[in-house]
């Protein structure tokens, strides 16, 4: 299912990705799906073709899809990259950051900084 | 002056007055009439030539050449019976299954359809036999074939597309309180987008392509690739379909474009997850009418959407997700009601 609240201040084509990427993220789109055809889609969801284009080249851009010419886009498996070590380290600041006391927000904004 | 406008009737109860059950009962008498008609005429035009015809008739061939026979009675009564009992089952189809427009189309195209086809190939098999003192000298009947075929197949589709479709049947009633749901604010858009498509049927048919052509091939009677073109299509047209729930309602439409069917929001009385095992439901696969006056887009057993629809018609379809797509159309069939 795809929702898009016209009324809500992130862009029709983002609100789009955002539930894709979610969407991959928590199984419920599995590689090899298929999603609506970019025309069918835009009709269903009464908005301009483009934005669906759009959200769908945006998604290929993040490697969650694969857009082919006749077969639309197609959900690509996520890159088999062994996270095991990234998790622990991601454990290891969590334990460090509830040693501290540290709120979320705080933590989130150190990381971001370290990754930019 | 002009007269005060008349107020508003009251909204009609669900479905009332809109089934009318003698409109397609008469209608289906009609299309049960004319296919026994070409039956009968084909019959009768068979036994005129019965002069000009040898005694006994080849009545089918194999891959050398005519290899049964019969008397020219025998041969015609065969073909007659088979007629008739087509267009009268099927003509009792659409009078008691026919609630939906879809189921209509269908009953009325087949009862019309083979009869014309069995016609053809009854009086072609016959006319290149016109003339012939044994009837172990005909030729092969692969023309006649697919030109029956043919006819068979284009009349079944013109009377199908002629028998009037559903008149708009919306309804003011609330679709029920246990029917799922999904949340959405006020104002935001949401639709679902699924495909039906694959099952076993897929296979079976490809088999047929695969051998019909091969056979066609080997015995080198080309009008005989007709068939499995005609399987081909069939197969594109029925076993692949996409369904879409957004705020106009559920449509189902074949990848090929045609056929297709809609059930307007406005006339949804509720949508569910629903079983559907092809065979005891439905008969097969394929585009159906079900048991119980349903239609049926099956393409696979299991999980399907079933929505019930005023005028006390159904439409079921096989499709993953269903769940979601019958609580997103009936929180939309909400929304229809509120603005309606």
């Amino acid at each position: 299912m795809f929702r898009i609240d016209p009324q809500a201040d992130e862009p029709l084509f983002a609100q789009l990705v955002s539930q894709v990427r979610l969407g991959v993220v928590q199984g419920r789109l599995a590689p090899g799906e298929r999603l609506p055809a970019a025309r069918e889609l835009a009709e269903a969801l009464d908005v301009n073709v483009h934005t669906v284009l759009r959200a769908y080249q945006e998604l290929r851009d993040e490697g969650l899809v694969d857009l082919r010419r006749g077969r639309g886009a197609v959900v690509m498996a996520p890159a088999a990259v062994d996270l095991t070590s990234l998790r622990a380290a991601v454990d290891r600041v969590a334990a460090e950051a509830r040693a501290l006391a540290l709120p979320p927000e705080t933590v989130l904004t150190l990381v971001k900084e370290a990754l930019r | 002056m002009t007269p005060a406008t008349p107020r508003r009737s009251p909204a009609r109860p669900t479905g009332a007055g809109r089934t009318r059950p003698d409109d397609h009962r008469t209608l289906a008498l009609l299309v049960g009439a004319a296919g026994a008609v070409v039956t009968v005429v084909a019959a009768l035009v068979a036994l005129s030539w019965s002069a000009e015809l040898p005694d006994p008739v080849a009545i089918h061939w194999g891959t050398g050449g005519a290899d049964g026979f019969a008397s020219l009675g025998a041969a015609v009564a065969g073909s007659t019976a088979l007629g008739l009992v087509t267009s009268a089952g099927f003509a009792a189809m659409m009078a008691f299954l026919g609630r939906s427009a879809a189921n209509r189309r269908v009953a009325a195209g087949v009862a019309v359809g083979i009869p014309v086809m069995l016609a053809v190939l009854t009086l072609g098999s016959l006319w290149i036999q016109r003339g012939l003192a044994d009837a172990h000298d005909v030729g092969g009947v692969s023309v006649v074939t697919a030109v029956a075929l043919g006819t068979g197949l284009l009349v079944g589709v013109v009377v199908g597309v002629l028998v009037p479709g559903d008149r708009p049947d919306p309804t003011d009633a609330e679709v029920a309180d246990d029917a799922p749901r999904v949340a959405l604010r006020p104002g935001e858009r949401a639709a679902w987008v699924g495909r039906a498509s694959g099952g076993p049927t897929v296979l079976v048919a490809m088999g047929a392509i695969v051998l019909t052509t091969v056979l066609a091939l080997v015995l080198r009677e080309w009008a005989l690739l007709l068939v499995p073109v005609v399987l081909g299509l069939l197969l594109a047209a029925m076993m692949s379909w996409v369904v879409r729930v957004d705020e106009g309602g559920l449509s189902v439409r074949s990848t090929l474009g045609f056929p297709r069917t809609r059930v307007p929001a406005d006339e949804v009385v509720r949508a569910d997850v629903a079983d559907v095992s092809p065979m005891r439901d439905f008969g097969g696969w394929g585009w159906r009418a079900g048991r119980d006056g349903a239609v049926g887009i099956v393409v696979r057993a299991g999980e399907s959407l079933r929505v019930e629809r005023t005028g006390g018609r159904a439409l079921v379809v096989t499709v993953d997700d269903a769940g979601t797509a019958a609580a997103l159309l009936n929180t939309l069939a909400d929304r229809a009601r509120r603005i309606g």
